[in-house]
């Protein structure tokens, strides 16, 4: 009779063999126990209750972990190192399952598995004597129960001081530790519950970080703030162009981006406490060119045709290489490039909208200077950019805004005809933004003041959206090529799927300027599709999501790796077909149920 | 009679009416008119007025390309019959097009090369990413008046400057025109790298090639 281990409350019976591991049979079971410092017996998070059942007795240290946890040693064993003899009924604590994180709070989130490339296990190392003079680290790896610890170079020295230095009377310890049992640092005394890690989004425009406690998943602190590159140039080709055979720019671009983030490191330090020293781990999200100019790659690949970077995956980075102010022991991660117009960002999209498993057809689409595609089918996922141009971020617009203080950001046509506007702060408007430009222009639309060819029908040939501020023809010009371009990247990428634009089950809106957009006005004008039933959902800093998703599992980063492999990419320039798509999509037609902007011409003439 | 005749040709380019254009033109034929007169006095005053209309916002690149197409259906029937007739006008001129190497960006450049070719010009267009020295040897080979480069990146840009001094080095700085354009260009930087002209838009182009040929005087 092979004996049974039952699980309290719900009852599950798993059956088991003598002498299995307890950890070992609840992990057959895809029961997510915390196995921390894989079954080594020396973290001890996988402590279970024992209701009945008989147990071999328990050592010192297992008691002594116990105690530290304000557990009763007698009821509590860890399941890593407890062999079943008999019968066992035992209760799992919440504490001892693998914590789980909630990734994309707007849209539908999923939750993950905590799973770190970084952990923390305090330990007391084994002291020498005269009877066992071994030197200090071997001390620590048998500690660790690790004999196959690898040291990771430069941390030889951190540790050597701190090995010792600890005290005869606590010789207690914290190795940090990454992937591969690789020791990354030695830490005096038990500091296992301050572990943390930045997830970054480096934006051409903004950056934004989150500070994340490690050990549960929580953000504990967030910053944002503004790329310091932007003094040489708005758009990311200007950047490129500065840094194209010049290699002094070339430096001066990356000083600029690492003096923004290491700002942001400083802002964490000041609201949340957690000391610079204290961050292991950090993943940076951001697309090719930023990723390239924040390594100090060469981006001249990304300057001309046929449009190259450097790399799509790159490994994990010694921190004091990258010139980050984080632990210089720690590593710096970049969330994989998919193509040179489509990187680490949109990866990272993809990680936090989990778009591979998503039900259906689904587009997920990154509005910017350069618009970001991502089509998923269940014949896999096609990637495109589309170069849409500064418009929707208020620039190439004479009355254009960005999302500052002072821009109207909503416009609404009231039932007599007046239009009334919402500016961002309340205060007077100086200029209007993109989601108040696509507003605007639906109003327009409505009140029949603007063809959807785009031609202004009022006699003084502008679209007034306050008595100072008005939109000329030539910014509606600029608004329909903005629009065009991604219209245009989207049919195209439905087209090469032979997909309708009403077969797609969910259209997922990244990006700033997306949050703010009224889907109903956006739909107005064409830019996105009008589908039913909430079908069109906005899911925010997917790219800052996305890097917290990176940096809290390691799986996620497997899986992020294959994306550059597996995800086609439809170049639009060189399609012949591209040219007359974007010019048949420069009108302001809705995408009709059923068809596409175009099909809708060709029925009316 | 014949007045409202060009004007419904002049209307057919307007509307962007390719058939209606080639039917008008067929009919004159038919009826004797002379091509180059169909054209001068029919078709290019529609093509000149759509120019106005783009000018004062009134057109986008979808009605442009629309009266491009007329453009091309009325000139498909009538150029044979101009080309039989001695008193044939020798046409606007000779013009090389492409996009600089390095740059993948066409559709501008299609744009001006139709805008152009409806306009009366004579248009060879190498397409995309074309080599600098396929520019030469193209505008060599053809004879061509005008050299138009298109680049739509900083990076690329620097094509149309070194365009300028392969012509120099060759010596035959002088024997082209050379006339740029694309986002990042600027009239300031046509005279920096001394090129001849640079236009906007199609519409700019059209208006920069005419006064560039009758300046010298060609």
């Amino acid at each position: 009779m092979s004996p049974y281990v039952s699980i309290f409350p719900s009852g599950r019976r798993l059956t088991a063999d003598f002498g299995d591991l307890l950890s070992d049979i609840l992990a057959k079971e895809d029961i997510p126990l915390n196995l921390y410092c894989g079954r080594r017996g020396v973290c001890g998070k996988c402590f279970v209750e024992i209701l009945s059942g008989d147990l071999p007795p328990s050592d010192e240290r297992d008691q002594a972990l116990a105690r530290a946890k304000n557990l009763d040693p007698s009821r509590h064993r860890l399941a890593c190192r407890l062999p079943v003899r008999g019968d066992l009924s035992i209760r799992i604590p919440e504490q001892a399952l693998i914590p789980k994180a909630r990734i994309l709070s707007r849209g539908t989130g999923k939750e993950i598995f905590l799973d770190p490339t970084v952990r923390k296990i305090a330990v007391r190392p084994s002291r020498p004597d005269l009877h066992s003079p071994h030197a200090l680290l071997e001390g620590l790896k048998t500690g660790l129960g690790l004999p196959g610890l690898r040291l990771a170079p430069e941390t030889l020295f951190s540790a050597a001081a701190v090995l010792s230095e600890a005290p005869e009377k606590d010789p207690m310890v914290t190795a940090v530790l990454g992937v591969g049992d690789e020791l990354r640092g030695v830490e005096r005394g038990d500091t296992t519950s301050r572990l943390f890690g930045l997830a970054i989004d480096l934006g051409t425009t903004t950056l934004a970080a989150d500070l994340v406690d490690l050990g549960t998943g929580t953000v504990i602190g967030n910053a944002a703030g503004l790329n310091g590159q932007s003094s040489f140039g708005a758009d990311v080709v200007s950047r490129i162009s500065a840094a194209f055979k010049d290699p002094a720019q070339a430096v001066a671009l990356r000083n600029a981006v690492l003096a923004s983030i290491n700002g942001l490191i400083s802002d964490l330090r000041r609201t949340t406490g957690v000391e610079p020293g204290e961050i292991y781990e950090t993943v940076v999200a951001g697309n090719t060119a930023m990723n390239h100019f924040f390594l100090g790659l060469p981006v001249d690949g990304l300057a001309v045709a046929p449009f190259v970077g450097v790399f799509s995956v790159a490994p994990p980075l010694p921190a004091d290489r990258t010139g980050l102010r984080v632990n210089p022991l720690g590593r710096i991660y970049l969330s994989p490039n998919l193509q040179s117009f489509v990187g680490g960002d949109i990866t990272a999209g993809v990680v936090a909208t989990d778009l591979p498993s998503r039900l259906g057809n689904v587009l997920f689409l990154d509005l910017g200077t350069n618009g970001e595609l991502v089509l998923k089918t269940d014949r896999g996922m096609t990637s495109t950019s589309t170069a849409a141009g500064p418009a929707f971020e208020g620039m190439s617009v004479s009355c254009g805004l960005s999302a500052q203080t002072g821009a109207v950001d909503k416009a609404v046509l009231l039932e007599d005809g007046t239009i009334d506007v919402e500016t961002i702060g309340g205060g007077p408007a100086r200029g209007v933004c993109g989601s108040g430009l696509v507003d605007v222009i639906a109003a327009y639309l409505r009140r029949g003041d603007l063809s959807a060819d785009g031609r202004i029908l009022r006699p003084d040939k502008r679209l007034p959206v306050t008595p100072d501020v008005s939109l000329t023809s030539q910014d509606v010009r600029e608004i329909q090529l903005a629009s065009a371009a991604v219209k245009a990247g989207m049919r195209m990428l439905l087209e090469s799927a032979h997909l309708g634009v009403e077969e797609l089950d969910e259209v997922l809106v990244a990006g700033a300027f997306g949050a703010y957009l009224n889907v109903d006005n956006a739909a107005a004008i064409g830019l996105l599709p009008r589908l039913p039933g909430g079908r069109v959902k906005f899911v925010g800093n997917t790219s800052l999501e996305g890097a917290r998703a990176l940096l809290l599992s390691g799986r996620e980063r497997l899986r992020a790796e294959s994306f550059p492999r597996i995800i086609r990419h439809l170049p639009l320039a060189q399609d012949k077909a591209f040219q007359q798509i974007f010019v048949e999509e420069l009108s302001f037609r809705e995408w009709p149920a059923g068809g596409t902007p175009a099909a809708a011409k060709q029925e009316e003439s | 009679m014949m007045i409202d005749l060009f004007s419904a040709m002049a209307k057919s380019v307007i509307d962007g009416d390719p058939n209606t254009a080639a039917d008008l033109a067929r009919s004159a034929l038919a009826d004797g008119l002379a091509a180059a007169e169909a054209i001068e006095k029919g078709f290019i005053p529609g093509i000149r007025e759509v120019g106005t209309l783009w000018e004062s916002g009134e057109y986008f690149l979808p009605e442009l390309i629309a009266s491009a197409e007329a453009m091309k259906a009325a000139m498909a029937v009538l150029r044979p019959a101009l080309e039989k007739s001695d008193s044939a006008s020798k046409g606007a001129g000779k013009i090389v097009i492409g996009t600089v190497e390095g740059d993948i960006h066409d559709i501008g450049k299609n744009l001006v090369s139709a805008m152009l070719t409806a306009n009366g010009f004579e248009v060879i267009d190498l397409g995309a990413n074309v080599k600098l020295i396929d520019f030469i040897e193209a505008a060599k080979a053809s004879g061509a008046d005008i050299i138009c480069l298109s680049a739509l990146l900083t990076t690329t840009m620097l094509g149309q400057r070194r365009l300028v001094d392969l012509l120099v080095e060759h010596g035959l700085r002088n024997r082209f025109i050379v006339l740029v354009g694309g986002a990042p260009t600027s009239r300031e930087w046509a005279e920096e790298i001394g090129a001849d002209g640079y236009a906007e838009n199609a519409n700019g182009a059209v208006r920069e090639a005419f006064a560039l040929m009758s300046k010298a005087g060609k």
